[in-house]
C-alpha cells in the first residue's frame, strides 16, 4: 500500500510543474456552466419549471456535474497504454515492482487529490459570479452515498480506460473508437443535459448502465433529487466495478502474451 | 491566370498524393466521419431531450435548432475535408523548422499548408450534415425557394472563410511566441460552447465575445437566420464586414509572422 501512496504523491507533485494548467483547468470549467446559464436562462424566461428543475436547481446541477466531470481525468490512461503497447515501451510498466492497473489507479488518485481543491474553488467562484441560489442537499446520508458512488464511479472509469488501453494487445487502431466513446460518454453521463429530461423508458435503461453513476446520479443526489436511488446506486456501480475487473483479468491473461516489447 | 492554373495543378497533385496516403490505413480513412458524426448526433439527442421539456428556446423551436446543429456540422465537415488536417500542423512545422521547406517552394506556403492534407474520408460528414439540415427543414415544414437556398449556401461559404481565418490566426501564434497550447484550448472551448449554443442565446458581454472577438457565435447562427427569414439587412452587413475584417487580420498576422520566423535555430 505504501508504494502506491508514493506513486500518488509523485503524481501530485508532478502536477505542480504545470501550474498554468491548474489555472486554465479551473477557468475552463466555466464553459459548461456558461452553456447552462445562457441556454437555460433563455428557457426559464417563459416558464418556471423544466422537468423537475427550476432555473437555480438546473444551474446547480451543472456546477456540481462540471465539478465531478473535472475530477474524472482517466481518459488519458487508455491512450497512454495503447500507444506504449504499439511502440513497445509498455515494458516500462511491466518491470516496475507494482501492479500495472494499481499503478494507474494510484496515479489517478494522486491527480484527483491534487485537483479536487482547485475544482472546488472554481465551483465556488462560478456560484458567486453567476449569482446562483445554489441548491445542495442537507441530508448527510445522501451526501455520504453520493460520495461513495462518486468514488466507485471514478474507479469504474479508471478500470474502463485501462481495459480499452490493454485492448491494444489484441486490436489495432482503437483511437477512433476511443474518441467516439468520449462523445457518447459525454451524453450518457448527463454532461450535456440532465438524463432526467429524457423519456422515462430511456432513463430506466440508462440507470442499469454504469455511466449513469459516474457524474449524473451523484450530481442529482447532491442537488437533492433521486434520493431513493442513493443506496441502490452504490450496489449497481459496485457490481459493474466487479464485473469489469473480471473482464480485465480474463482479457489480460489471454492477451498479454501478444506483447513482445518491440512494438506490434 | 497563369498563377491560378499553376495552383490548380498543384492542388490536383496534392489531392492525389493525400488520397494514396490515406488508403494505406483504411480504418483511419473514415475516422473523422465516425468521431464528428457521433458528436453532432449526440447533440441532436440532447436537444431533443431539452425540447421535450420546453416548447421553445427564445424564438427557436426544435426545427431551427436541428438546422443549427446541421449547419455547424456542415461548417465543421467542410473544414475537415479541405483544410483542418493541413492547418492543424502549422504550429508543429513552425516549432521543428519544417516550415523552411514550404518557404523554399515556388508556391504560397499557406496555400500548400491549407490543401496538402485534404480528408476525403470526411465527405460522408458533409452528407450527414445535409441530412440533418433537411431533417430540420422538414420539422419546420418550410420549403425554401432557390433564392433562399442560395442565400443560405452563400452564408455557409462566407462563414467557412471565417472559420478558416480564425483557425489560421490561432495557429500562427507560434510564429510570435513559443507556446500556444492555451490558444488551442481557448479555441476548443469557444467552438465547444458555440456548437451547442446558438447566437440568439447570447447577450451583453457574451455577445461581444462571441460575435466580435471570437466570432464563433455567428458562424452557424447567421446561415440559419437567413433560411428562417430572421436575418435583417444590418445583421447581414455585419456578417460580411466581420468576415472581411478577419480575412485582412489573418493576412497581416500570417505575413508579419513569417517575418518573425527564424527557422528552428531561432
Amino acid at each position: 500500500m505504501h508504494k502506491y501512496w508514493e506513486i500518488s504523491k509523485t503524481y501530485m507533485k508532478t502536477q505542480l510543474v504545470y501550474r498554468l494548467d491548474i489555472i486554465f483547468n479551473m477557468l475552463f470549467t466555466v464553459t459548461k456552466i456558461l452553456f447552462a446559464y445562457l441556454l437555460w436562462g433563455m428557457v426559464f424566461k417563459n416558464k418556471d419549471m423544466a422537468g423537475m428543475f427550476t432555473f437555480h436547481s438546473m444551474v446547480s446541477y451543472y456546477i456540481i456535474s462540471s465539478f465531478l466531470s473535472q475530477l474524472e481525468m482517466s481518459s488519458g490512461i487508455s491512450n497512454e497504454i495503447y500507444w506504449r503497447i504499439r511502440n513497445g515501451t509498455f515494458s516500462k510498466y511491466m518491470v516496475i515492482p507494482a501492479g500495472i492497473e494499481k499503478y494507474f489507479l494510484a496515479m489517478e488518485f494522486g491527480v484527483v487529490l491534487f485537483y479536487i481543491l482547485f475544482d472546488f474553488i472554481a465551483a465556488l467562484i462560478w456560484v458567486f459570479i453567476f449569482q446562483i441560489d445554489f441548491i445542495f442537499t442537507n441530508n448527510l446520508v445522501v451526501i455520504a452515498c453520493a460520495v461513495v458512488i462518486t468514488l466507485l464511479g471514478l474507479l469504474f472509469m479508471v478500470q474502463l480506460n485501462y481495459l480499452l488501453g490493454i485492448m491494444g494487445l489484441k486490436y489495432q487502431g482503437i483511437q477512433t473508437f476511443l474518441m467516439v466513446k468520449d462523445n457518447l460518454v459525454m451524453l450518457v453521463t448527463g454532461g450535456i443535459v440532465p438524463l432526467a429530461l429524457f423519456p422515462d423508458a430511456v432513463v430506466d435503461i440508462l440507470s442499469l448502465m454504469p455511466f449513469y453513476y459516474i457524474t449524473y446520479l451523484p450530481a442529482m443526489l447532491f442537488t437533492g433529487f433521486c434520493q431513493d436511488e442513493a443506496v441502490s446506486g452504490i450496489f449497481i456501480i459496485l457490481c459493474w466495478c466487479i464485473v469489469l475487473q473480471v473482464v480485465i483479468n480474463i482479457f489480460w491473461k489471454k492477451n498479454v502474451k501478444n506483447y513482445e516489447g518491440v512494438g506490434i | 491566370m497563369e498563377n491560378l492554373k499553376k495552383n490548380i495543378r498543384v492542388l490536383k497533385e496534392m489531392a492525389y498524393l493525400r488520397f494514396n496516403k490515406l488508403t494505406v490505413s483504411r480504418l483511419d480513412f473514415f475516422a473523422p466521419f465516425f468521431i464528428d458524426g457521433s458528436l453532432f448526433l449526440v447533440q441532436i439527442l440532447a436537444f431533443k431531450a431539452i425540447y421535450s421539456n420546453t416548447g421553445r428556446i427564445g424564438s427557436w423551436g426544435q426545427g431551427e435548432m436541428v438546422i443549427y446543429i446541421g449547419t455547424f456540422s456542415m461548417l465543421n465537415a467542410i473544414n475537415m475535408v479541405i483544410y483542418f488536417f493541413g492547418i492543424n500542423e502549422i504550429p508543429q512545422k513552425i516549432r521543428n523548422g519544417e516550415l523552411d521547406l514550404y518557404l523554399s517552394k515556388p508556391i504560397s506556403p499557406l496555400f500548400r499548408l491549407t490543401f496538402e492534407n485534404i480528408s476525403p474520408g470526411s465527405l460522408p460528414l458533409v452528407v450527414l450534415s445535409a441530412c440533418i439540415i433537411l431533417y430540420g427543414i422538414n420539422i419546420l415544414d418550410i420549403r425554401p425557394g432557390i433564392i433562399q437556398a442560395g442565400v443560405y449556401v452563400f452564408w455557409i461559404l462566407v462563414m467557412e472563410v471565417l472559420y478558416y481565418d480564425i483557425a489560421v490566426i490561432v495557429r500562427s501564434v507560434p510564429l510570435y511566441i513559443v507556446s500556444m497550447a492555451r490558444m488551442e484550448q481557448i479555441e476548443e472551448a469557444g467552438l465547444d460552447l458555440c456548437m451547442k449554443l446558438p447566437g440568439i442565446a447570447l447577450y451583453g458581454i457574451y455577445k461581444v465575445l462571441f460575435y466580435l472577438i471570437m466570432p464563433y457565435g455567428i458562424m452557424a447562427t447567421f446561415p440559419v437566420q437567413s433560411i428562417i427569414n430572421e436575418m435583417d439587412l444590418w445583421t447581414g452587413i455585419y456578417g460580411v464586414f466581420i468576415v472581411i475584417a478577419f480575412s485582412i487580420i489573418t493576412r497581416i498576422i500570417w505575413k508579419l509572422g513569417l517575418r518573425h520566423y527564424n527557422s528552428a535555430s531561432s
